[in-house]
């Protein structure tokens, strides 16, 4: 028998004892809505857990009850003894269908439908109640009772775990004060060994006891590949499942909360999300559905995500239910945006579903959801983008999880960092990796990418500001990225991680305690949580110390101006300035349509914004990213100023990374990112020079020709296409058109020379060579 | 009557209810946490517990206990956490009557803790709220 099975055999006999006396009760009071609410509920979980197990019998008997009930609950029938008998009835045949699964027996089906004819509106007035109260008794006492396998799982209260964790963990302790002990005192090899016996022993429980609490999200979603397959057979839908991040531990207690919610939001998401593949291929779709389910670790919190690319929930569509449901008024709905409309899916009794199906849509559902995950502290947030899909996220806390943490230390305190928030630990060290000060702060360089640093000494007030031996690159969540200065990384371990007390948890750095094996206790990092409260530091001390100096130092950067060869004023950082060069504009070297330079030993790119002056020394500045170099000719240096950090960026991505205002004049601020990685190939712009290909029909000059051209940096126009500005250079490979004054450079079909100054048309080097030479003696 | 643990706050015989307290401890190795209200002294490992230190002294506005070495400290659970409240010494452990309402005239820093008095012999002592103590100086309104 599967584990799924036995999971659902167990928690179905567990409810029905807790149920016992509701039922009693509820049959003392129909009226009883709260009653009325846990026995559907019941019925309602046994429904979905019978969907994906596979158990018709069992599913249509929940389904009738739950039909019956959902009546009640509305308003739609008054609960008879007839009814509460019949319900009875079916609850008992649930337990003892549950029973024989156990003992894989099998029970004559014959009787279901009988139970099920119970239930009707009209077989209250038919069957006499005292005739319908009978059926409860003889289920209730089964003529011979079903004997129960000897099961090989049990259920333990989660106290009991936590006190077995929490002795297990003393011992751990106690043996390492003990071999402290034995070290000092000097023992002998016989108690040595015996010390390790009981060492590996003491290890290996609290590795199984720590096992009991903790297990791979995995057992969760192990059961959703066959439950996604049979649901979208038989709701006539192809799906593709991806499950992602199965790795994450997380509390056994957490999990069993989580997978009722989850299967709520699958079997919807399937029903109500993906559409048919005729309605996908209609709306432009995939024919085949998608549905995401993840789970992964941020900062102290386990996120669940389940996505799909169905059509979404049209939160409009949601506030019109609700108004008919009279959960709000037309008033109240007016007055709500997007989100808070979405979040009214949420509410009891609301479902967007216009018709009940087998598998979900009776409107409870998403309030249980919500109300399951809040128990444990969790949050849902729902995401709709009507007609492209819907995600959720389930957000649970981390405590008593084990994480991964890396053990750092500032100031002579240790600290854990979650391992998975941790990009890449750095010494900086050369070019490479450096820190500067830029504006009082540190600012770390890390080939080419610059990081803001929070050095954790200061940060924490343990350490005067200096500048920190290591640095650990984090993720804070959303992209953004900083640097932590640290003194000193000591240890990967794994760490269990319990919630810390609220004073600590308040200050907003700390994810949580942890007792480490030499029993001091460290705190847990939170990484988005530093950095959160670093910024807000930051802005306070510009407030408070001398606000218009600081201000300026800090969002200032030192700039430098220059002349471009196109005559516009440019900037660049002067970070990424190495140096101002002289050279002699021969040295500028073709190569493989790339212009490059000779410095320092070393052919350097050459970026250009405009054709190079026909002078004989050429004025480049060096740049470097720490790693790459590349030379920008320019016309002449203007200054070195402040500029601004903030820019307007430019729509566009290229050279320019925007434009900053340097006193009342615009200023384009180069984009070095942009200048390292795409301007090798100097791509061409308005500027650069026109090049006219005459065989506008040859498909070898628009295939082969042309690109290569573009790639070397000049326009192309075929003869007969109209050209803005003057013809450089005309290429052709016969003869030149007409009319037109510029140089021409001739390509030939052979390698051998055709003793005129064509070029063979493979010759890419001596191609451009040729191009250039035209182009800059045209000038 | 009930049982009340006797104990002194700077300086001042204190009485917390015993029904709230788990155990009395010698605390040493305070692991001191950074960036938080000056209340809270540190952690403290019990055995596998981590435990919150609160300086009561600091929770009362009275000043700071000294942290350094071996100290005595009362454990009480606050809303299912585990905290080491700082004292100066613990006297005893008496059984008193119902407490009477606190005197008109006590300081500030006092009668936010203060429960009530009870009685030991001729002696009223203030009945202090172990909950006050954990969470500290009322943050000042701003």
């Amino acid at each position: 028998m599967d584990d799924l099975l036995t999971d659902f055999i167990a928690e179905t006999r567990e409810t029905l004892e807790a149920l016992a006396g509701e039922i009693v009760a509820w049959e003392a009071n129909p009226e009883d809505r709260a009653r009325l609410d846990a026995i559907f509920r019941f019925v309602h979980t046994v429904k979905g857990s019978c969907g994906f197990l596979d158990l018709p019998r069992l599913q249509r008997l929940s389904h009738s009850a739950e039909d019956a009930l959902a009546e009640v609950r509305s308003g739609a029938r008054t609960p008879d003894a007839a009814l509460v008998s019949a319900v009875l009835a079916i609850i008992d045949r649930i337990g003892e269908l549950a029973d024989a699964l156990e003992a894989n027996e099998t029970l004559a089906e014959g009787e279901d439908e009988f139970l099920i004819a119970a239930l009707a509106r009209d077989a209250g007035s038919n069957i006499p109640v005292a005739e319908a109260a009978p059926i409860a008794k003889i289920n209730v006492l089964p003529a011979t009772p079903p004997t129960r396998a000897v099961s090989r799982s049990i259920r333990l209260p989660v106290e009991l775990l936590d006190r077995m964790m929490a002795g297990v963990s003393d011992m751990v302790l106690a043996r390492n004060e003990l071999a402290r002990l034995l070290r000092v005192a000097g023992t002998t090899s016989a108690v040595d060994v015996a010390f390790e016996r009981l060492s590996l022993c003491v290890g290996e429980m609290r590795d199984s006891i720590t096992r009991t609490r903790m297990s791979r999200i995995e057992g969760l979603f192990s059961a959703l590949p066959r439950m996604v397959r049979d649901l979208s057979a038989d709701l006539g839908k192809s799906v593709k499942l991806e499950v992602d991040g199965g790795d994450v531990e997380l509390d056994r207690e957490m999990i069993e909360m989580i997978r009722d919610p989850l299967t709520h939001i699958v079997r919807n998401a399937l029903d109500h999300g993906i559409e048919k593949p005729e309605e996908r291929c209609r709306a432009g779709k995939p024919e085949i559905g998608r549905l995401r389910i993840g789970a992964r670790q941020s900062a102290n919190q386990i996120l669940i995500e389940v996505s799909d690319d169905g059509r979404g929930i049209d939160a409009e569509r949601v506030v019109r239910k609700a108004i008919t449901a009279g959960l709000v008024t037309a008033e109240q709905a007016a007055a709500m945006n997007w989100s808070g409309k979405l979040d009214l899916i949420f509410e009891p009794g609301l479902s967007t579903a216009d018709s009940v199906t087998g598998v979900s849509g009776r409107g409870v559902g998403m309030d249980v959801v919500r109300a399951n995950i809040e128990r444990i502290g969790g949050t849902v947030d729902i995401e709709s983008m009507p007609g492209q899909g819907l995600r959720l996220s389930l957000r649970v806390p981390l405590t008593l999880t084990i994480i991964p943490a890396l053990t750092v230390s500032a100031g002579g305190t240790h600290f854990a960092i979650p391992r998975s928030a941790i990009d890449e630990l750095v010494r900086p060290k050369g070019d490479q990796v450096r820190i500067e000060r830029i504006g009082g702060e540190q600012v770390a360089f890390i080939r080419g990418v610059r990081l803001p640093v929070v050095d954790l000494g200061r940060f924490m007030g343990l350490t005067e500001d200096v500048l920190p031996a290591l640095l650990v690159v984090l993720r804070a969540g959303g992209g953004e990225r900083y640097a932590l200065g640290v003194e000193a990384v000591h240890d990967h371990e794994e760490l269990v991680v319990k919630p810390a007390a609220p004073a600590l948890m308040a200050s907003g750095v700390y994810a949580g305690t942890t007792l480490p094996d030499n029993s001091r206790p460290m705190l847990l990092l939170d990484v988005a949580g530093i950095a959160a409260v670093a910024s807000i530091g930051l802005a306070q001390s510009v407030v408070e110390e001398r606000p218009v100096e600081r201000r300026k130092a800090e969002a200032a950067l030192p700039t430098l101006l220059f002349r471009d060869l196109d005559g516009v004023t440019r900037g660049v950082r002067l970070a990424l300035v190495e140096r101002i060069e002289d050279v002699p504009t021969e040295s500028v070297v073709e190569s493989s349509g790339m212009q490059m330079l000779p410095l320092q030993g070393r052919l350097t790119k050459l970026y250009r914004a405009a054709a190079l002056p026909a002078t004989e020394r050429l004025r480049v500045l060096r740049l470097s990213d720490g790693e790459a170099a590349l030379a920008y000719a320019i016309e002449q240096v203007i200054d070195v100023v402040e500029l601004r950090a903030e820019l307007a960026p430019a729509p566009v991505a290229g050279p320019i990374a925007g434009v900053v205002l340097h006193d009342g004049a615009p200023i384009e601020l180069l984009d070095p990112y942009w200048l390292f990685t795409s301007a090798i190939l100097a791509p061409a712009n308005d500027d650069s020079p026109l090049c006219l290909v005459a065989d506008a029909d040859d498909p070898w000059a628009r295939e082969v020709l042309a690109p290569l051209l573009g790639a070397a940096g000049y326009r192309v126009r075929f003869a007969g296409e109209p050209t803005e500005g003057r013809i450089s250079v005309i290429v052709t490979t016969g003869s030149a058109p007409h009319g037109v004054d510029a140089p021409v450079v001739r390509l030939r079909g052979t390698p051998d020379g055709a003793g005129d100054d064509s070029i063979y048309r493979y010759d890419r080097d001596g191609l451009l060579r040729a191009l250039s030479q035209h182009v800059a003696g045209g000038k | 009557m009930a049982l009340y643990l006797i104990a002194r706050i700077a300086d001042e015989t204190i009485a917390l209810p015993a029904t709230e307290i788990g155990s009395v401890v010698e605390v040493d190795q305070i692991a001191a946490v950074p960036r938080v209200p000056p209340h809270v002294a540190g952690l403290f490992a019990l055995r596998s517990r981590v435990l919150t230190v609160i300086d009561t002294r600091a929770s009362l506005e009275l000043g700071a206990i000294d942290r350094t070495g071996e100290k005595t400290a009362v454990i009480v659970e606050c809303e299912s956490h585990s905290y080491a409240l700082l004292v100066d010494e613990v006297e005893d452990v008496i059984e008193a009557g119902q407490p009477d309402s606190c005197p008109a005239l006590l300081p500030a820093s006092w009668r936010r803790a203060a429960r009530g008095t009870i009685r030991r012999d001729e002696q009223a002592i203030l009945l202090i709220d172990p909950a006050t103590l954990v969470a500290g100086p009322e943050p000042l309104a701003a």
